[in-house]
């Protein structure tokens, strides 16, 4: 028993914080295509046709080309880690019982809400001792460790809500647990699995204070860090630093559009568990 | 496949279900956790008796890093400011998510993949970015202080980053915009679980909108509130990223919070032993509300 | 969520093993650096020295400043062959933040510039982290190319204890000087001269903002602007101290000099010479926002007159704050752009040395003047730019500035927090939540601390 007023005043809170949410982003794409040098401190609108330079002023100006790299190879093998390591110990997490199982995995949930400034001190002086810093290892591994707390939580709600007959079915197929999860459990996953590759993702790609700390050679500088100084050196010229903004939230965007069903899904990861 | 291996051996020995092999399967994960992760937090913990500049040998300080947390203005504020900001940052996304969740329990919305899209698309985006966003938004001539001059209201205009008294719910304000999507969308996934057949029997009983709410969606969304409560108030706490760019703490400290502190002092000011303390400290308030809001939302279930 | 019950004795018991290995690499002191010293007596040949990477950390990046590296770093390659030269250039507070974790770590960049005073330089010396450059001063004729009030600035103790004296750490390139930027059409509107006396000034602020323009810009959002505009107004109550106090051996901060500064830009403040709300508009944006003709006067450094010159032309003005009476000696807060250090892990330090010789020789002055950027030691170019041009003015300036003797250091080399005590400080003082006596109390207990530290390590050196 719906009213016409009720469906208006819904629609209507709906746009409404639709609105506010795309303000900022549209902000900043229009800002992106304006006119560098433009005396304007806040957004602007492009005057006389979108500026495409801004972009490649960016990414030559920004050392945008050299950031991106090392962020795809970081994220890369970040995600790669910790799927592969996650989906082994998730499923014996999942499907056998061995002494000590649960509180292993509580141990892997504690990290769920260990948050980094606890463990960057330490981390840091660590990897300098073993003399990782400024390398690749030194964002790979800490974050891999990082992931795997949220991987083999979701991996392993996963393990338990698949069918225990399919398992039954593989056995007495004749196939060992270590077939059962690659021929046949893995494949069924795909969908949870990919939820799990695209928070990874994304978690991974837009890190900051590990990437800000560990790492103080251009070389092996990541996105947002080269963002946030790229910030600091053109903050008064709005133009470019939007259209640097768009560079590095690209990818992620594209990934969130073409996928949102997994984002959002893996997200509240928590609440499909009950 | 060195591990396949020592799966067929252990087989023929023990053929039926897999027992130790489990260990197996979690050791290379285990390894990579505690090395990285276990292990570091327990060297927090012990840095963190200790008063070290980073570089010279570090003398023993007992208690005093913990008891600074409390005893020293310049760290109590932090933890001060990161409490009021879970308001904006937990709180509020979680009120108007709700509000949102209840209109839509009793209107079937064409259009929902574009409307979840958009709320949601906050949450992807790197902090830097939404940080770089709103310190223009919020700028003297930004597009807030426009707004309201266009609309009359120009005597509220004000630089917000810069003002001591609106600068932290300013700051909160860009988590409110981040959280609030998240919130809605894990609302709104929720009221489509609730059985129609509740809602009806509201009905037929006479039950206005307000009372369909505090009957029907409230109980029904209580697990999806606190999940929403424990991801808002962990990501609210770890606010680094969006401290750094928009005001490092200014203006003076009115907006530092303990992500920022424990950089500042590890690695600016040389006081490595208070920033793992504080490090420490915020593991423990974390962990706190987390299982406060678990336990708040289980005891009532019971 | 929430542990099964049974799970936490093992948990805790999984804690506390954890917690007994722990220890963390470097708490037994091992990760001080010894502070290297340059043996060479010869002048260091960067072509002998094979294929070179030669990393640089500064924040030249400006227009101006930036032109100028850009060019000096490449016709230095051009000269060395085998020697690259890899630059990481960042703003003032970027590296400020970044800068100790980049020199303690296992690849120290070669150069870096490090700014002088207790905060960064002192502590990097304390740490073993820089190598002492008075052997290639000797070689290159450094301690004649500069006067020694410009070199002292970046001198610290042996044992990294005392700023301004002992073995020098560092060379800088650029001078600097606080001016008054000011807007010739904005003035002439009003019917006000650039001003030859503070009074006058003071009273054409008055004027300024009866006609409803705003008299001076001011953007403090990234905290440290304030610390400039500050210390120009308490040099013109008490320069000669302001700078003793600076330097360990003066009266304090607790002072009249002191209050009636902050005084003074309270009363700026509320009487709207300066923007409201200053504190939540960047620097680069108050700059943006004068160079478009808000606001008809800028207080701020020689470094950026490139930049402003390249948006208003001929309307850009800069003097020094004018003096109690016209015709008097300015003063101002100033001295020499950061300093460029070599760090004592550095594998290639007389690629480096010879690095720092290029940038600070008289080729080097001209390659700056041409690019709008104040030489520390102004070379023929200097003498040949039109005295009525603004670089002319800046040029004019800086020689009647070191001639008075009339330069205070910046104020935030004071001790090792001074940087953050004060910057925190003043945005209070601009927002008008900290009063003068608040300040000064502020600033004083920072500072007094600091002073009882550096007796007790005296003593402790003494009695050794």
């Amino acid at each position: 028993m719906t009213t016409r007023l009720e469906r208006g005043v819904t629609y209507a809170l709906l746009t409404l914080f639709a609105v506010l949410s795309l303000v900022p982003v549209v902000g900043i794409l229009s800002t992106a295509f304006g006119s560098q040098g433009s005396l304007d401190t806040g957004f602007s609108l492009p005057r006389g046709g979108p500026h495409w330079g801004n972009f490649a002023d960016a990414w030559s100006r920004g050392h945008f080309g050299t950031y991106l790299g090392n962020s795809v190879l970081v994220t890369t093998a970040v995600v790669a880690a910790t799927t592969v390591l996650a989906v082994l110990a998730a499923y014996a997490f999942g499907v056998m019982r061995f002494p000590g199982s649960t509180v292993l995995f509580y141990l892997f949930v504690i990290g769920l809400t260990l948050p980094q400034e606890a463990l960057v001190v330490p981390l840091y002086f660590d990897l300098r001792y073993a003399g990782l810093t400024d390398t690749y290892w030194a964002l790979i591994l800490p974050q891999t460790a990082q992931s795997l707390a949220f991987g083999v939580f979701w991996m392993r709600t996963y393990f338990r809500g698949s069918a225990r007959a399919v398992i039954e079915a593989a056995r007495i197929d004749g196939a060992n647990s270590w077939t059962t999860l690659w021929r046949v459990l893995v494949p069924m996953g795909r969908p949870a699995i990919s939820t799990m590759v695209v928070i990874t993702f994304m978690w991974t790609w837009n890190e900051f204070l590990m990437a800000l700390v560990m790492v103080s050679d251009e070389a092996h500088r990541t996105v947002p860090l080269g963002l946030a100084f790229f910030q600091g050196q053109h903050s008064s010229d709005a133009a470019l630093l939007a259209a640097a903004s768009v560079l590095i939230a690209l990818p992620v965007v594209i990934v969130y559009v073409a996928l949102q069903r997994r984002f959002i899904e893996g997200m509240l990861g928590g609440a499909v568990k009950e | 496949m060195r591990p396949t291996a020592l799966i067929k051996a252990y087989r023929r020995r023990a053929p039926g279900e897999p027992r130790a092999v489990g260990y197996l399967y979690i050791l290379p994960a285990l390894l990579v956790y505690a090395v990285f992760l276990l292990y570091p937090f327990g060297q927090s913990v012990w840095l963190s008796s200790l008063h070290w500049d980073g570089l010279t040998v570090a003398t023993p300080a007992g208690f005093d890093n913990y008891r600074d947390l409390f005893g020293d203005p310049a760290l109590r504020a932090p933890f001060a400011h990161a409490l009021l900001l879970l308001v904006f940052y937990s709180a509020l996304p979680v009120a108007i998510g709700l509000l949102l969740a209840a209109a839509m329990s009793r209107v079937r919305i064409h259009g929902m993949t574009f409307f979840r899209t958009v709320l949601f698309l906050p949450q992807v985006l790197a902090l830097i970015v939404v940080a770089v966003a709103w310190r223009s938004i919020l700028a003297p001539d930004g597009l807030l202080n426009d707004t309201l001059r266009a609309v009359g209201l120009g005597s509220l205009a004000r630089p917000w980053l810069g003002d001591y008294t609106w600068a932290l719910p300013a700051v909160g304000v860009i988590g409110t915009w981040v959280g609030t999507g998240l919130c809605m969308v894990l609302f709104l996934a929720g009221v489509q679980r609730i059985p129609r057949e509740l809602y009806e029997a509201a009905r037929i009983d006479g039950a206005g909108p307000v009372r369909e709410f505090l009957a029907v969606t409230l109980p029904g969304l209580r697990p999806h509130i606190a999940v929403a409560l424990t991801l808002t108030i962990v990501a609210g706490l770890r606010n680094f990223d969006l401290i750094y760019v928009t005001t490092s703490g200014g203006p003076g400290n009115a907006t530092s919070v303990p992500a920022y502190e424990v950089y500042h002092r590890a690695f600016e000011t040389n006081q490595v032993g208070s920033a793992a303390a504080v490090g420490v400290a915020l593991t423990v308030l974390i962990f706190a509300l987390t299982v406060t809001v678990s336990r708040l939302v289980e005891g009532r279930r019971a | 969520m929430g542990c099964p019950r049974r799970a936490f004795p093992a948990v805790l018991a999984l804690g506390a093993t954890l917690l007994a290995a722990g220890c963390v690499p470097g708490t037994d002191g091992s990760g001080a650096a010894g502070s290297g010293t340059g043996a060479s007596t010869a002048v260091p040949d960067p072509k002998a020295a094979g294929k070179t990477t030669l990393t640089v950390w500064d924040q030249e990046i400006r227009g101006g400043t930036n032109g100028e590296i850009t060019q000096l770093n490449r016709e230095f390659e051009r000269k060395y062959p085998n020697v690259r030269i890899k630059r990481v250039a960042r703003s003032f507070t970027d590296l400020k933040t970044t800068l100790k974790l980049a020199v303690s770590g296992n690849n120290p960049p070669d150069v870096i510039q490090a700014n002088q005073g207790y905060p960064d330089m002192v502590s990097f010396v304390r740490a073993g982290l820089l190598a002492p450059l008075d052997n290639y001063a000797g070689i290159y004729d450094w301690n004649t190319r500069y006067p020694n009030t410009l070199l002292n600035l970046n001198r610290v103790s042996t044992d990294g204890t005392d700023f301004g004296r002992g073995r020098l750490y560092g060379i800088s390139q650029t001078g600097e000087f606080v001016g008054l930027y000011y807007n010739k059409d904005l003035l002439r509107k009003a019917g006000l001269e650039p001003p030859k006396s503070w009074g006058e000034f003071t009273a054409g602020l008055a004027r300024l903002k009866e006609r409803g323009e705003l008299p001076v810009q001011f953007g403090n959002l990234d905290k440290y602007p304030a610390i400039h505009t500050f210390g120009v107004l308490q040099d013109q109550y008490a320069a000669a101290a302001t700078r003793d106090t600076v330097l360990g051996r003066g009266s304090g901060f607790d002072t009249e000099a002191t209050k009636d500064a902050a005084a003074t830009l309270t009363d700026w403040m509320r009487r709207g010479y300066l923007p409201k709300g200053a504190n939540g508009l960047g620097y680069d944006d108050a700059a943006k926002k004068f160079a478009s003709g808000d606001g008809a006067y800028l207080m701020t450094g020689t470094w950026l007159l490139a930049d402003l010159k390249k948006t208003m032309g001929d309307k850009l003005g800069l003097i020094p704050p004018p003096p109690a009476k016209p015709g008097g000696a300015p003063v101002t807060t100033g001295g020499q752009g950061l300093a460029w250090s070599i760090t004592s892990r550095s594998r290639h330090p007389q690629v480096a040395a010879a690095y720092l010789d290029f940038l600070t020789s008289a080729h080097a002055s001209d390659v700056m003047t041409r690019h709008g950027v104040l030489p520390a030691v102004p070379g023929p170019a200097a003498a040949k730019v039109a005295p009525d041009t603004v670089d002319g003015q800046m040029v004019d300036g800086w020689k009647r500035l070191s001639a008075a003797d009339g330069l205070v250091p910046y104020l935030d080399y004071a001790t090792p927090t001074f940087y953050d005590t004060l910057s925190a400080a003043l945005q209070g003082v601009v927002s008008g939540k900290t009063s003068p006596d608040k300040l000064a109390a502020t600033l004083q207990q920072d500072y007094g601390a600091f002073l009882d530290t550096q007796r007790e390590r005296h003593t402790a050196a003494e009695s050794r």
